[in-house]
């Protein structure tokens, strides 16, 4: 019976759990943590088997209510869908046991509200992950913006301005996406994208489907920082609290390249996306200038959350690049790379979270000597480093290696240009912390404080595992890549 | 934006049209079967509750994220003398 | 010109929609881009309610006494197009949860800094 009712069942615990996590905290405070993560591994449980079920058996249709599509809302879960309901909710878990040590220091007062917005949060991504209906698509990312731009606020000093900033531009991008639907609906009738995708080739022509493209795109662009409308992604994921920076940096910027996949792909088939518009030629050029922007800024960082802020934007341009390619090749690259860089940005946020937990501060200078107080943590970040640099057998080489690939069949070198320019730049980044880390500068009593600070002083427990963890997955990711490509991958590529 | 957006409206069914495609292409049924399906009288709720009662759903959780934000953000701390935060 | 005059609804909310936008970018007070929003949102709304107008003598989408009991045949055409109402219900309550949840961030930004200029926000926070 789960495995029939598993796809709603993921939302609807989620949600069930976030409604029941206030009336548990006001009886025992202590209780919400446990309960945030049982109610996270039961969502994880059922969307590995959800990914099982269309791993066997094909694409799920879940009609909600029993309305039959296109008069109810129906839940279509292929194989893109079910990647990405295994990784948000596994990627979520993570976090959720990671959190415990970070909320007591930063935000000891509120941590039931938090929590709260954490398991709503969890709920808007994965509702707007399983869904086939565009509209509650809407619906949902706009519950997942709320609980973020919320969660982001209760940061340090300065986090509601840049809460604020990423309110108004995520709701410009939210409305957007809304006009595009309404644009759509004026000349289809229809709300469901099954369907939109039967009627829309007729319709190819028309003024209006073209302009629902557009708003489409941009909305989408906003929500994913893709250059130029990234603006907002700095100072918002820097100045959040690292548990809320750890949950959102992952996730929310992937997903909104998974809704311009879908947009793309399936409400609007291929023929239509690549080829009767230059929106690729734009995709590809945005993607390009963003891996340039975001290697060159965040060379220029001292702090280091900010720096990982302009590596998750150079990430997207990876992804938006090997969208705008448009050669099947290129399109494994990025959805490959959707995987890998929910884990890799997860691994890089957990362990500056830790660094804050222990530091107390993230300016790269102050990290010194961290490889002898805290071994474990750096070694982590150590596979994580070397995954976005892109070394193997790292799940990063792979997803360079097939964009790579992708654009060398295409004939396409600027973006092999690119690709190439920010690994070295990468390389340059993380060593300066493994440096700085390594070595102890600074002082002229060098020799004591040596002594002194090489005493091992290693992360709490909670916050180590996930980290840990994030790793081991990358090394597998990185060892079974074929696997996942040929049973998972292949047939979320569309067909162009 | 504005010029692009009025570029669009060329295309669109004139104000008013019932031969536009929402009107006939889903709606006729939601107008037609909501007395024998949904035994209300007031389609918007039927549509509203029945048909579509998952964005709802989804509606009512907005609200609660709402809710929560605000406390989440505007509660202030115990202690006398220390600024909200 | 004939597209102008069969279409003008759609002109004055896409002239609405620019005053909302334009108020979102350019102003610097808080409140006035929070208000610029909500007008923003509320043109969206207005666009997809016009959608479901049916001329020629087209009621609301709400079924009358004579028409329950299976008198005779339900016409479409006369009654409203009941969906986008439906989801313009939705979207309604989307846009009142952003403007709570926009003005309690401006509410601890207040608190904090005693102001409501954004580059008096960044100034003290610098």
């Amino acid at each position: 019976m789960i495995i029939e009712q598993a796809p709603a069942l993921i939302v609807v615990v989620s949600l069930m759990s976030a409604i029941a996590t206030p009336l548990i905290g006001w009886l025992r405070k202590d209780l919400c943590y446990l309960w945030v993560i049982l109610s996270l591994l039961f969502t994880t449980f059922c969307s590995v088997l959800v990914l099982n079920t269309v791993i066997h058996q094909g694409t799920i249709h879940y009609y909600l209510g029993s309305w039959l599509p296109p008069w109810g809302i129906e839940y279509v879960v292929d194989h893109l869908n079910a990647m990405m309901l295994v990784l948000i909710t596994g990627a979520s878990l993570l976090v959720a046991i990671y959190s415990r040590k970070s909320l007591e220091i930063e935000l000891p007062d509120r941590t039931i509200y938090f929590y709260t917005l954490f398991l709503l949060q969890v709920t808007g991504f994965v509702g707007i992950v399983i869904t086939g209906d565009v509209f509650n698509l809407y619906v949902f990312l706009e519950i997942a913006s709320l609980s973020g731009y919320a969660l982001i606020a209760t940061g340090e000093e300065g986090a509601p301005l840049a809460a604020f900033r990423y309110l108004i531009l995520g709701t410009v991008g939210a409305c957007f996406y809304l006009l595009g639907v309404g644009y759509l609906y004026m000349v289809t009738g229809s709300l469901n994208m099954a369907d939109l995708a039967d009627i829309l080739p007729r319709l190819y022509e028309s003024k209006v489907i073209l302009v629902a493209f557009a708003f489409f795109m941009v909305g989408i662009a906003l929500k994913m920082a893709l250059f130029p409308l990234h603006l907002w992604l700095p100072d918002a994921y820097t100045k959040a609290p690292s548990v809320a920076s750890a949950l959102i940096a992952p996730l929310m910027t992937k997903i909104a390249v998974y809704i311009m996949l879908r947009i793309m792909f399936t409400v609007f088939r291929p023929n239509f996306s690549m080829a009767l518009l230059p929106v690729t030629q734009i995709l590809l050029y945005a993607g390009v200038i963003a891996i340039f922007v975001g290697a060159v800024m965040a060379l220029a960082q001292r702090d280091f959350k900010r720096m990982l802020c302009y590596v998750v934007i150079a990430e997207v341009g990876y992804m938006a690049g090997g969208v705008g390619i448009a050669n099947a090749v290129a399109i494994k690259g990025a959805i490959l790379h959707i995987m890998n860089d929910v884990v890799m940005t997860l691994g890089l946020f957990a362990v500056a979270g830790i660094l804050a937990y222990k530091m107390k501060d993230h300016e790269i200078g102050a990290f010194k000597n961290i490889f002898k107080t805290m071994p474990f943590t750096m070694a982590a970040f150590l596979v994580v480093a070397l995954s976005v640099i892109g070394v193997p057998p790292t799940c990063g080489f792979f997803s360079k290696w097939y964009l790579i690939q992708g654009s060398v069949m295409a004939g396409n070198w600027i973006f092999v240009v690119a690709l190439l320019f920010s690994s070295l730049i990468n390389i340059v980044l993380f060593f300066r912390i493994i440096e700085t880390g390594y070595y102890d500068f600074g002082t002229s009593e060098s020799g004591h404080a040596h002594e002194e600070g090489s005493a091992v002083n290693e992360a709490p427990l909670s916050m180590l595992i996930p980290t840990i963890a994030v790793a081991v997955v990358i090394i597998l990711i990185g060892l079974y890549n074929q696997s996942i490509i040929t049973n998972i991958i292949n047939f979320a590529v569309p067909k162009i | 934006m504005g010029a692009f957006l009025i570029y669009g409206t060329i295309d669109m069914p004139d104000w008013g049209d019932p031969n536009s495609p929402p009107s006939v292409h889903v709606s006729p049924r939601y107008i037609k079967k909501t007395e024998e399906e949904t035994a209300t009288p007031n389609m918007v709720t039927s549509v509203l509750a029945d048909y579509r009662g998952y964005d709802t759903l989804g509606e009512t959780t907005v609200i609660f994220t709402a809710g929560m934000a605000c406390i989440l953000l505007l509660r202030r701390r115990k202690e006398a003398g220390k600024a909200g935060q | 010109m004939d597209f102008i005059i069969a279409k003008y609804n759609y002109w004055i909310y896409i002239i609405l929609m620019m005053i909302g936008f334009y108020a979102m970018i350019a102003k610097t007070n808080l409140i006035k881009k929070i208000i610029g929003m909500n007008i923003f949102q509320t043109a969206i709304i207005l666009f997809f309610v016009s959608m479901a107008y049916k001329k020629g003598g087209a009621t609301l989408p709400i079924l009358t006494n004579a028409d329950m009991h299976g008198e005779h045949a339900i016409q479409v055409a006369g009654y409203l197009n009941p969906l986008p109402h439906v989801l313009m219900l939705t979207a309604i309550v989307v846009s009142i949860a952003t403007l709570g949840v926009a003005l309690a961030i401006a509410i601890m930004m207040y608190r904090k800094y005693h102001t409501l200029e954004e580059d008096e926000i960044l100034k003290a926070i610098k």
